[in-house]
C-alpha cells in the first residue's frame, strides 16, 4: 500500500466525522483491527484516521507497589501498566503503532486544549515512535464538514508545545499529591484497622472539601434569629393587592405590634408613585461553567452529565467544542450560517428569521476568553439521529441562549408606590416588561416576573384591608449542590474546566458527601479534619490557586516545568513526614470514620414497630444472609425483621414509601433495573397491587 | 477529656472543636432572642432546640445545656 497520512483523534466517533469530512466521496471506510476502528478516506494522498478512547498514557511510578510513600520518582507509561481494567489500551496501542508504520505524514486531529494535547502528544511520541517533532495540527472547534476541510487545508505546523508542557506538569503535579497524599490517608487507615478502605485527596480535591466543611460547619452551628415582617393588603379598584413594611425585617415583636395597633382601622393614603425604566442586557455565550450551571438550576443535571451531554453532542457536529472558558463569538464562526441552518427547523424558524432580518449581528459577549476556542454554539446542523431527551434539552438551551445573546436588550419597568397608614409607610412594587427584546429568544429558560398594578395617583385613598406581622427567622446559608460548588471552584480559580466535574464526582463517590444538596458525612469532616491539622497546605486554596496560575505560565512560555515540578515536590516533602510521623493517630481517627460510615450505610430508618429503635441491614450470624432488623433486639425490647433479596447491592433509599410512610431500601442486581422495596408486609400498595392482579386473573 | 456530646477530644468549655463552635453561636444568639423576645435563657435555649432552622451540633448544645441546668456564664 503506497504511504498515507496518519490522523489521530481522542475518540472514535470524532475520528468518523474527519475521515467522512475529509473523503472526496464523503463516505470514509470504516475498518477493524483486533476490535480497534479506524477509517480511511481517499483523497489524492489516502489518510487513515485512527482514534484514540482518551488518554492512552498516564503518569505512573517508577518502581512498582502500591504500599509506600512517598514517592516522587514517576515516568509516563500506557495505562494498562498502571491501571487495572485497561486491559484494552494494549491492543489499541499495538493497533495504532502497526498502523503508524505505513505512514509517512502525523496529523495530531485531538480536541485543542491541554487534555486533547497530551492524548495526541503521546500517541505521537510513544505508539508511533518519536513522530512528535514532525507532526503537524489540526485545529477546529466544531465537527462539521466546512469547519474540518478548513483546518485541514490550515494545518498548524507543529504541535502547541507550551500547552503540552503545561498539561505533562499539570499532571505530574498532581499525580504527585494524589498518589503520596492518597497513599498516607489509606496506608494510615490500614494499618490500625486492618482493612482496606481507599481515601482520596489531591490538589484539588482537599481545598474543594474546604469549602464544603466551612459551609457544613456553619449550617450545622446555626443559630436562627427571630424577625418580624409586616404587610398591609390594600385594596384598589377591588384588587387586593400586597404592600410591604418598609422596614424588611423588624428585629422586635414589640415594635411589630406597634406598626399593627398604629394601622388599626386605617386607611391609607398613596404618597409618592415613583416609575424607573431600566434595561435588561442578553445573556453572555455559554462557556462551559455557565451552561454546567444552568443546565443544573433548569434541568438538576449534574455538572459531570452536562459535560457528557454536551460531549456527545458535539461528536454529533451539532454545538461547538464544550470545554471552553471563553465567552467570545467571533464573526469567523458565520452567525448568519448557523442561523440560517436553524432555521429548518419549525421550532426555531419564526425567530431565526427575525434575527437574520436585523441589519448587524452582533453579540453581547462576555469578558472570558479561551485562546482554544470560542464560546459554545450552535453548528447550526440539525440532529441525524433522534436526540434523547436529556441531549435535546441541552441543544435546545445552547440554541435559544445563542439566539438570545444578538437579542435586543429588554426594557422592563419598575413602579414603587409609597403608602402612608397613620404615618406608617408601606411599598407595593410592580414590574413589567415593555419591550421583550432577548427574552423572548430564550424562552421558556427565562421568565420576567410580571406584577401588574391598576391605574393610580399620588394622594387617592386606599382601604387597608388588613395589617399583618409574620414571625419569621433568619435561615442557615444555603448548602452547595453540584452546580454552585463548580461556580465556586471556577470563582477561586481551582482546578480546570475539564476536571472540575470530576473532582465533584470523586468526593461523592469517596463518600465525603451525600445528596444533591451537598451534605459532608462524618468522613469527609475526619479526612478534613486531618489534613487540616497534619497539612493545612494541601486544603489551602491559596497555595492550590498559586500552583494553577504557575501550570498556566507554562502555557505562556513564562514559567519553566521543572521548577514548578520540584516546588511541588518540596511542599510535599514536610507534608509527607508529618503524616507518617503521625499515622498512628490519624489511622485511628480515620479508621473511626470509615467503621462510622459504614454503619451509617446501613441505616435504614427508624423501627415503625417500636418507634425508638434503628432498622439496619444486618446479617445473621447462623446463615450469613441479610435482613433488616431493629436495633433494640438487643436490647430485648423488639422483634422487628424483615427479609431482603439476598442478591445484589441492598441500600437504604433515604426515602418513606408513600403507601405506608414505612422507610425504603434500593436492590441493585447486575444487568436489572433497581428498584425500590418497602419491606413492610402490609403496605396498602402491596395489598392494592395483590388485589389487582387477583382481579386480572379472574 | 472526651466532648460533652460527641466522643471526639474536648478542647474548650468541655466541647470538642465543633461543639465548641456551636456553643459560641448559640451564646452570641441569646441577646437578639432576649431582645427581641424578652425570654430567659432557659426559654430561649428550648425555642433554639425545637426550632427547624437550628443547626444539628447548635441543637444538640442547646439540648446538652437545658439538660445539664447550665447558666449562660456556664454556671
Amino acid at each position: 500500500m503506497e504511504k498515507y497520512t496518519l490522523i489521530i483523534t481522542e475518540k472514535p466517533d470524532a475520528a468518523q466525522r474527519i475521515a467522512s469530512a475529509l473523503d472526496l466521496k464523503g463516505k470514509a471506510k470504516k475498518v477493524e483491527d483486533n476490535g480497534v476502528p479506524y477509517y480511511v478516506a481517499e483523497r489524492e494522498k489516502p489518510i487513515i484516521v485512527v482514534p484514540a478512547i482518551g488518554h492512552l498514557y498516564t503518569v505512573a511510578e517508577e518502581k512498582g507497589g502500591r504500599n509506600y510513600y512517598p514517592v516522587f520518582s514517576f515516568k509516563w507509561v500506557p495505562r494498562y501498566m498502571a491501571e487495572r481494567g485497561a486491559k484494552q489500551i494494549r491492543v489499541w496501542l499495538e493497533t495504532i503503532s502497526k498502523i503508524a508504520q505505513g505512514a509517512d505524514a502525523y496529523i495530531d486531529a485531538c480536541d485543542y486544549d491541554i487534555e486533547g494535547s497530551i492524548i495526541g502528544y503521546c500517541i505521537l511520541k510513544y505508539a508511533c515512535g518519536g513522530k512528535e517533532n514532525v507532526a503537524k495540527r489540526m485545529k477546529y472547534s466544531t465537527l462539521t464538514k466546512e469547519e474540518l476541510e478548513k483546518a485541514y487545508q490550515e494545518l498548524l505546523p507543529k504541535l502547541d508545545f507550551a500547552l503540552i508542557e503545561a498539561g505533562r506538569t499539570r499532571h505530574e503535579v498532581d499525580w504527585l499529591y494524589g498518589v503520596n497524599l492518597t497513599r498516607a490517608l489509606t496506608l494510615a487507615a490500614k494499618d490500625w484497622s486492618g482493612k482496606y478502605a481507599t481515601l482520596s485527596t489531591g490538589r484539588v480535591q482537599g481545598p474543594t472539601l474546604r469549602f464544603l466543611v466551612t459551609r457544613e460547619k456553619a449550617i450545622r452551628s446555626f443559630v436562627p434569629a427571630p424577625y418580624w415582617e409586616v404587610k398591609a393588603e390594600v385594596e384598589i379598584e377591588g384588587q387586593i393587592f400586597e404592600a410591604e413594611y418598609e422596614r424588611d425585617v423588624v428585629e422586635t415583636k414589640r415594635e411589630a405590634e406597634e406598626v399593627l395597633n398604629a394601622c388599626k382601622g386605617k386607611d391609607g393614603v398613596i404618597e409618592n408613585i415613583e416609575v424607573k425604566q431600566f434595561q435588561q442586557m442578553p445573556p453572555t455565550p455559554f462557556d462551559i461553567g455557565a451552561l454546567q450551571s444552568e443546565a443544573y438550576s433548569l434541568f438538576g443535571y449534574t455538572p459531570r452529565r452536562t459535560l457528557d451531554i454536551a460531549q456527545r453532542l458535539y461528536l454529533d457536529a451539532l454545538i461547538s467544542y464544550p470545554r471552553t472558558s471563553s465567552q467570545k463569538l467571533p464573526p469567523a464562526i458565520n452567525y448568519e450560517g448557523i442561523l440560517k441552518g436553524l432555521s429548518a427547523s419549525p421550532e426555531y424558524k419564526k425567530l431565526t428569521a427575525e434575527l437574520l432580518a436585523k441589519k448587524d449581528l452582533k453579540p453581547n459577549e462576555g469578558k472570558k476568553e479561551d485562546p482554544a476556542h470560542p464560546a459554545i454554539y450552535p453548528t447550526g446542523n440539525l440532529p441525524e439521529r433522534v436526540l434523547e431527551e436529556p441531549e435535546r434539552r441541552i441543544w435546545d438551551l445552547v440554541v435559544r441562549r445563542f439566539m438570545a445573546v444578538f437579542g435586543e436588550p429588554a426594557i422592563r419597568q419598575s413602579v414603587k408606590v409609597r403608602i402612608n397608614i397613620n404615618g406608617q409607610r408601606f411599598f407595593l412594587r410592580g414590574r413589567q416588561t415593555l419591550k421583550e427584546g432577548w427574552l423572548r429568544f430564550y424562552e421558556p429558560y427565562v421568565r420576567a416576573e410580571e406584577v401588574l398594578l391598576p391605574q393610580i395617583k399620588e394622594g387617592q385613598k386606599l382601604k387597608v384591608v388588613r395589617v399583618v406581622s409574620e414571625d419569621k427567622f433568619t435561615k442557615p446559608p444555603p448548602r452547595y449542590n453540584p452546580g454552585s460548588l463548580l461556580k465556586k471552584m471556577e470563582e477561586t480559580g481551582i482546578g480546570t474546566k475539564a476536571t472540575r466535574a470530576d473532582i465533584i464526582q470523586t468526593l461523592y463517590d469517596r463518600k465525603y458527601v451525600r445528596e444533591e444538596r451537598m451534605v459532608v458525612t462524618d468522613l469527609g469532616f475526619e479526612v478534613f479534619e486531618v489534613l487540616k491539622k497534619h497539612c493545612p497546605s494541601i486544603v489551602s486554596i491559596e497555595l492550590t490557586r498559586s500552583l494553577e496560575e504557575r501550570m498556566d505560565k507554562i502555557q505562556a512560555n513564562m514559567e519553566n516545568r521543572e521548577n514548578v515540578l520540584l516546588d511541588a515536590i518540596e511542599i510535599l516533602k514536610p507534608v509527607l513526614e508529618e503524616l507518617k510521623n503521625k499515622e498512628e493517630n490519624i489511622g485511628e481517627q480515620l479508621s473511626n470514620a470509615i467503621k462510622k460510615a459504614r454503619l451509617e450505610e446501613r441505616v435504614v430508618g427508624k423501627c415503625p414497630t417500636c418507634g425508638t429503635g434503628t432498622l439496619m441491614i444486618l446479617y445473621s450470624r447462623k446463615t450469613g444472609k441479610r435482613f433488616i432488623g431493629c436495633t433494640n433486639y438487643f436490647k430485648k425490647r423488639c422483634n422487628a425483621a424483615f427479609p431482603l433479596p439476598q442478591r445484589g447491592i441492598a441500600r437504604p433509599l433515604g426515602r418513606n414509601c408513600r403507601g405506608c410512610g414505612w422507610p425504603t431500601v434500593q436492590v441493585r442486581i447486575k444487568g436489572r433495573r433497581p428498584w425500590n422495596l418497602c419491606f413492610n408486609p402490609k403496605c396498602p400498595l402491596k395489598e392494592e397491587r395483590g388485589n389487582l392482579e387477583v382481579r386480572n386473573m379472574q | 477529656m472526651k466532648c460533652a456530646i460527641c466522643s471526639r477530644e474536648a478542647l474548650q468549655n468541655g466541647f470538642c472543636e465543633l461543639h465548641a463552635r456551636a456553643y459560641r453561636s448559640v451564646l452570641k444568639k441569646y441577646e437578639v432572642w432576649k431582645k427581641a423576645l424578652n425570654i430567659s435563657w432557659k426559654e430561649y435555649l428550648s425555642e433554639v432546640a425545637k426550632n427547624p432552622f437550628t443547626g444539628e451540633w447548635a441543637k444538640e448544645v442547646a439540648e446538652h445545656l437545658l439538660k445539664a441546668g447550665e447558666g449562660q456564664n456556664g454556671s
